[in-house]
């Protein structure tokens, strides 16, 4: 019994210390209270068991009661605190208390490609009447471990999350459905192979496909880490998580353009508080489905009740997921009969036919391009809508008729006639050339071989003088030192050079509009949804004046230009990210635009082309909804790839983050120029993240190239050339690939 | 106001840009690098700057705003067919007047694809060939058959192509191909090389004309609508990479028998440099350059944009009313507007000139350039001799590493062919040019490859 | 060997009592001073960071053609003789603007003892250099003090009047790569040293050197 009381009164003070730590020592005199229990336990054996048992039943109270007023005056950077505390309960305690049985995948503990990903086989029991039904299914996530370095606080490496696709793909095989678990703070921001933008980027496409139900938990969804393994159908948060696009740190430390140390305090506060990051608020956006309840202060590791509440709401979303792919009807019975944590009423089987992949997939797709749409701010007029719906509904039949029905017939006879031609021309090599010869002499002139091809011109490109190159004055190359480069004259650096240094290669930054006007044929730009507009959803403070600037500055209404455009005839969608308008960040309007821009590509069945003119990732003022545009825009580029499109991404300048880390980082063809500097994070989060200091060309084209991530690097002065090449050689016949 | 001239390049042409402002009465600035302290446009200069590069356009416009200027005169080599700089020279904030063509002028007529196109759509005659970058090898091999056959229609048997980069020259990126089936090899490695070298990967291919004179016409425009010519030039020997060493005016040596008809062929060629400089509305001294074959034929090759070496002896042999001309003076005379207050009719031609460039280069080893220090630089004046040089006779002269080891040039007057050429080989015995390398052996120059090459003279032309 | 332990001792105390190496700052190209960034006796450092990422100390403003450029130092060390009366006024090209009084590292002093110590190959010519091929590919396999060289063996390629010329070594006995004072593509000015040999039985003796250097210089 006394040893019962000892542990009794250790457990009291890790619950006093837990106090502390979320709402400071002054709340309700904690640290005082802290100094009494800490007395009692060191002197345990000095006092009688009266006392002790008197004791711990008015302590027990005495921290019940401050539990619960502790959490009534709960703010969201305390949330964060509490997500973060290492008493939390971790994706360990969730395995041994939620699942019944289990078996952890590529490696256990330190002996681990990547501890902070855990990925198990694990068995879940459900209970309905008498009998025990046990569905396996593959546990993935984060384990921010207690306390143990090694996990990295849950921040995967690049090979982490290489590791949770294999074991998605694993699943996807053996059929059965995914639990992923979110613990991350955020993923680890280096570019070691395979790259943490990389490897996200590939993890959303396969997951925007992914063939079995899946559910996700967030406790800790700290952006990109979390979307790499968040891309479910069904995503529930704890109440006490929190879910966010950047953590309150890296939002103060922009907020405060610091370069170096850590931000106010205060302004952390104030962030976690703009940001809207915590469960109520993420449900209110739609960003997540439901929330699962905690106890005050949040749910530790001994919550026994929490955890069967878990397994339950698990179990519950899995079938929801699964009878969603089946009978509405049932679906409905099931939702509305009343099941407890104990004990089910129904037993539903999680295979999928065939059929329901499908359904799956496609209710999937729908979830996400739904998501946050409530958000576009768009100038709403039914007659315009219904024209372009009508429009669009009729290029669509148009081009369905034309390519799925007309061009299978056309492309087998092509193939046929290609392989033909090639076998014959193999045999017929050496005979063919004498009758060449013979042809020429009865004709007299030549057989023309020329096919008339699509050529490039000089003269088609609109003149456009840069606004930077107005001015008398020269400039010095960065790189003058190292290449001895003479001083440039700005006139002829934006104009003639195309802001290229002349003797060493070196990229100045221009102005999005020379794009426009440089890499297009004359006249043949179009933009289209120029009215959707980036918003404040989240009501940041003082966001809506630096919007307001940015739009009077640009002439723009958000991030991104969505628009129809030539090269060398050859016709092309594009979307192009734009440095000025908010370093390019994206947000609601820059994701459905960019939405709606490749789905107009594939009914049209046209090249894709995204221009990144600078992009600074995910916009921090718009918190999950900016967030959750990663995987939306990703399953849009996967959509768009799989029905054959061809689709090119160019970066310049600094493209980072977010974008990066999905819609743009899974094109399969990518391409930077010289100047950009292409990766996760800038070596100011790598450096406060892991550490350590970067190289200065860490970021840079030559060693993303060398990385693998992208498949070549331009020079500007050549980049229409380039595209048009481009073009020609990936784009099939009607330039659309495959 | 005065107007002041800065004189943007080093060397003898510096020198003579300098006595042409004299002449003028017009004043002018000199500059210099750290190398050429002891060269003498630098001491006979009362106003000079020291700057880092000739090259460096941003060092001669803060010196021209300095000191006021309010022209430059490039000189030839540098800056002076840099059409970027003369572009700026005029589009800057305090313009200043170019002493040369307009920067169009350059650029299109430096532009060899371009000049070859347009010389073609004028109807004047240019070396067979592709007048458009190729970039693959089946085009390729296609335009070389074409250009293959159409050489054998005009009776050239087994006629030699070439294949060049488009941003190649002087000898680089160049490859002959006596074979059709050589040229795809060959076709892969110049690309290889052009994108290598130059970035651009571009790639013509031309008839190679094997035994050729290179003759080149004089010509001056002014801003009033005004083009005459001072006859031609024979510039025929030249070193291993294409570099001049003796040219002769007039271009063609009327003593002496060619297969064809000299007296036509050379009204011919100055007709058709005189089309394509009125085309381009030409306003300065500029130099049309075309290659001759035994047969007569004539293909115009390129267009220098400045003015030339060898200037003067058209200068010698060119007389205006009467009077002696001086082509550096006409050439700062049009760029500040003035009419030529002369037309072709008033230029009469009379006698022979020859030019001599005396270089410190072993001719024995592939025209190696020497550096070294010049202890006796001496000749004997005569009447029919000038002679241009930047280096002291005073004092002893360290040749700069960073230039083309150039020492002097000799240019010589005889009322004919023969007498010139007497004259010339009277000079290259007289001179005396001593001095030594840093190695401590005597300095070595090309006065006897230049006497050599003079005895030859003419022995070959017309044969 | 050329260097004996007195003549080493000698050196050594020469560079104690001044163990400084004066380094002109000059103009490179003509322009205004707009603003000196120092006063005389100002410490100014080179570029550094493990990268050299961080440039070095800005020391004044060259402005040309509307161009304000910061010249910055190249090396440690205390400004002297700084042109102060040139403020704001026209200056040429490789004008001295200042003195940068750099104190010698342990590093440089072992370089300049051995200039006296080795065989050394002097530039013929003010040109830019580079090692030969098969030099450079065998000094990044074996280091130096080991690759050796024989008499006639092209060891440098020096650019100049836009050709490439190779320099021969010209020594008979084994001798040994033991230095390289030149950067590769820069102008050296005639008479610099390029490369240092070593004989290959004297390589005991010149590390007794080096020693003996390190030990009695310590870097402050």
């Amino acid at each position: 019994m006394k040893l019962e009381w000892h542990r009794k009164i250790k457990d009291l003070l890790d619950t006093a210390v837990y106090i502390k730590d979320i709402k400071g020592e002054k709340f309700f005199n904690i640290s005082s209270l802290i100094e009494e229990i800490s007395q009692v336990y060191e002197n345990f054996y000095q006092y009688d068991s009266k006392f002790i048992e008197n004791f711990i039943l008015q302590t027990e109270n005495r921290l019940n009661s401050i539990l619960e007023e502790g959490e009534k005056s709960l703010t969201p950077y305390e949330i964060v605190k509490i997500t973060r505390h290492p008493q939390r309960f971790t994706l360990q305690d969730i395995l041994e208390n939620v699942y019944d049985s289990y078996m952890e995948l590529g490696g256990e503990e330190e002996l681990n490609i990547d501890p902070a990903i855990v990925c198990a086989k694990a068995m879940i029991v459900r209970k309905v009447g008498n009998d025990l039904y046990f569905h396996q299914v593959m546990v993935i996530g984060h384990e921010k471990g207690h306390g143990e370095e090694f996990r990295q606080g849950g921040s995967a490496k690049p090979w982490g999350n290489e590791k949770a696709l294999r074991y998605m793909k694993m699943a996807e095989t053996e059929g059965i459905p995914i639990h992923f678990f979110i613990f991350t703070p955020g993923a680890y921001p280096i570019e070691d192979y395979p790259g943490a933008a990389q490897q996200i980027a590939r993890n959303l496409y396969y997951m925007a496909k992914l063939k079995v139900p899946t559910v996700a938990f967030i406790s800790e969804g700290g952006s990109g880490g979390a979307e790499a393994i968040g891309l479910a159908d069904m995503r529930l948060m704890a109440e006490k998580g929190y879910y966010s696009v950047i953590s309150p740190e890296g939002a103060a430390a922009i907020e405060a353009k610091l370069k170096e140390g850590r931000p106010p305090r205060e302004l952390v506060e104030k962030c976690a508080k703009a940001l809207k990051l915590t469960a109520k608020d993420n449900l209110e956006f739609g960003t997540i489905d439901r929330i699962i309840s905690e106890p005050p202060l949040g749910a530790r590791r001994k919550d026994y009740e929490f955890f069967r509440k878990l397994k339950f709401e698990l179990i519950r979303a899995t079938d929801e997921v699964v009878l969603q792919t089946r009978s509405l009807k049932f679906l409905r019975k099931y939702a509305l009969s009343k099941q407890d944590t104990e004990d089910f009423k129904f037993y539903v089987n999680w295979d999928l036919d065939e059929d329901e992949k499908e359904i799956l997939i496609e209710n999937r797709y729908k979830k996400y391009k739904k998501m946050a749409q409530w958000a576009v701010c768009e100038p709403k007029s039914t007659f315009k809508t219904f024209i372009n719906f009508s429009h669009n509904l009729s290029l669509k039949f148009k081009n369905e008729i034309k390519y799925k029905i007309l061009k299978a017939g056309h492309r087998s006879f092509k193939k046929f006639i290609d392989e033909l031609t090639t076998e014959s021309s193999l045999l017929f090599k050496p005979v063919s050339d004498p009758v060449k010869t013979v042809y020429n002499l009865i004709v007299g002139k030549k057989v023309k071989t020329k096919l008339p091809a699509p050529t490039l011109t000089e003269e088609e490109i609109s003149p456009y003088t840069s606004p930077l190159a107005l001015e008398d004055r020269t400039v010095t190359c960065p790189e003058a030192e190292k290449y001895g480069c003479p001083d440039i004259w700005v006139p002829d650096l934006y104009g003639e050079f195309c802001g290229v240094c002349p003797n060493c290669g070196y990229h100045f930054p221009l102005e999005y509009k020379w794009y426009l006007n440089n890499i297009f044929d004359k006249n043949s730009v179009r933009t289209f949804n120029d009215n959707i507009a980036s918003g404040n959803p989240l009501e940041f403070e003082g966001y809506a004046e630096r919007l307001k600037a940015a739009r009077k500055r640009t002439g723009l209404k958000s991030a991104l230009l969505s628009f129809e455009a030539k090269i060398g005839g050859i016709s092309l969608v594009a979307v192009m990210l734009v440095g000025e308008f908010r370093q390019g960040t994206v947000g609601v309007a820059e994701g459905e635009k960019f939405i709606r821009a490749i789905e107009l590509a594939k009914i049209t069945r046209r090249p894709f082309l995204a221009l990144v003119h600078t992009t600074g990732g995910i916009r921090i003022h718009e918190g999950t909804l900016g967030l959750i545009q990663m995987p939306r825009c990703t399953m849009a580029v996967r959509d768009y790839v799989d029905a054959g499109g061809l689709y090119i991404v160019v970066y310049d300048n600094n493209s980072y983050a977010g974008p990066v880390a999905s819609f743009l980082g899974s094109a399969p063809y990518q391409f930077a120029l010289k100047s950009t500097r292409l990766g996760f994070a800038g070596p100011r989060v790598i450096r406060e993240t892991t550490g350590q200091d970067v190289p200065p060309d860490y970021h840079s084209a030559k060693n993303a190239l060398k990385r693998g991530h992208i498949q070549g690097i331009w020079d500007r002065r050549e980049l229409r050339k380039k595209l048009f090449t481009a073009l020609l050689t990936m784009g099939g016949k009607n330039l659309y690939y495959r | 106001m005065k107007e002041r001239v800065l004189i943007a390049n080093r060397g003898e042409i510096a020198l003579r840009i300098m006595e042409a402002c004299k002449d003028l009465g017009i004043d002018y600035v000199v500059v210099y690098t750290k190398e050429d302290q002891d060269s003498l446009h630098v001491r006979l200069a009362e106003k000079k700057y020291r700057i880092s590069d000739y090259k460096d356009m941003n060092d001669l416009l803060a010196v021209a705003d300095e000191a006021k200027c309010t022209a430059i005169h490039p000189g030839y080599g540098f800056l002076s067919e840099n059409y970027r700089f003369a572009r700026r020279v005029v589009k800057r904030g305090r313009p200043l007047i170019f002493i040369g063509p307009s920067w169009e002028a350059i650029r299109d007529l430096g532009n060899k694809l371009f000049l070859k196109k347009l010389a073609k759509d004028l109807g004047i005659p240019v070396i067979p060939g592709t007048t458009e970058p190729i970039y693959n090898e089946i085009e390729a091999e296609l335009k070389a058959e074409e250009l293959y056959e159409s050489l054998n229609s005009e009776g050239i048997n087994n006629p030699s192509l070439l294949v060049k980069a488009v941003a190649g020259g002087g000898g680089m990126g160049i490859a002959e191909v006596k074979d059709l089936e050589e040229l795809r090899p060959t076709f892969r490695k110049i690309k290889a090389y052009a994108k290598r070298l130059f970035g651009d990967e571009g790639i013509i291919i031309e008839a190679k004309i094997p035994t050729l004179q290179h003759i080149e016409v004089q010509i001056l425009g002014s801003k009033h609508g005004e083009y005459v010519h001072f006859g031609t030039r024979n510039c025929t020997i030249q070193s291993i990479s294409k570099q001049k060493r003796i040219e002769i005016a007039p271009g063609f040596n009327k003593e002496s028998k060619y297969a064809f008809d000299c007296r036509e062929a050379e009204a011919n060629i100055i007709n058709y440099s005189l089309k394509l400089a009125k085309y381009f509305k030409y306003d300065s001294v500029g130099t049309w350059e075309w290659l001759i074959t035994p047969e007569g034929k004539y293909f115009l090759m390129e267009v220098n944009t400045r003015i030339q070496v060898e200037n003067e002896i058209s200068a010698k042999i060119s007389f205006v009313k009467n009077k002696q001309v001086n082509l550096i003076k006409e050439q700062i005379r049009v760029a500040f507007g003035e009419k030529l207050k002369y037309s072709q009719e008033d230029i009469t031609f009379k006698g022979v000139s020859i030019e001599l460039r005396l270089i410190a280069e072993d001719t024995q080893r592939g025209f190696l350039p020497l550096s070294g220090t010049i202890t006796r630089f001496k000749w004997t004046p005569k009447p029919w001799l000038t002679v241009r040089t930047h280096v002291p006779q005073d004092q002893p002269y360290t040749i700069p590493t960073q230039f083309d080891p150039n020492l002097a040039l000799a240019i010589i007057y005889g009322n004919n062919f023969e007498e010139a050429k007497k004259r010339s080989l009277e000079f290259l015995n007289d001179i005396i040019i001593e001095g030594y390398t840093p190695k401590g052996e005597k300095l070595v120059t090309n006065i006897e490859f230049l006497k050599e090459k003079l005895e030859q003279l003419y022995q070959f032309v017309g044969s | 060997m050329k260097i004996e332990y007195q003549n080493l001792n000698l050196m050594l105390q020469k560079f104690k009592a001044n163990p400084y190496k004066i380094y002109p700052v000059l103009t490179p190209h003509t322009g205004y001073i707009k603003e000196f960034k120092v006063k005389e006796g100002d410490t100014v450092r080179g570029p550094s960071g493990k990268w050299l990422e961080k440039p070095g100390s800005p020391l004044f403003v060259l402005e040309r053609e509307k161009n304000q450029k910061i010249i910055r130092a190249k090396i440690n060390g205390i400004v002297q003789n700084l042109r102060t009366d040139l403020l704001n006024k026209f200056v040429e090209a490789e004008e001295t603007i200042l003195e940068i009084k750099h104190p010698l590292s342990q590093k440089e002093i072992i370089s300049e003892i051995l200039l006296s110590a080795l065989y050394i190959i002097k530039a013929p010519e003010t040109a830019r250099y580079i090692l030969s091929p098969a030099l450079a590919s065998r000094l990044e396999k074996q280091g130096l003090g080991k690759v050796k060289v024989k008499k006639g063996e092209e060891v440098l390629i020096m650019t100049f009047m836009k050709r490439e010329t190779p320099i021969y070594f010209s020594e008979d006995g084994n001798f040994v790569l033991y230095y390289i004072y030149f950067t590769p593509f820069q102008l050296v000015e005639r008479d610099q040293p390029l490369l240092g040999f070593c004989q290959e039985e004297n390589l005991p003796y010149l590390q007794k050197i080096i020693e003996r250097i390190k030990e009695e210089w310590s870097d402050f």
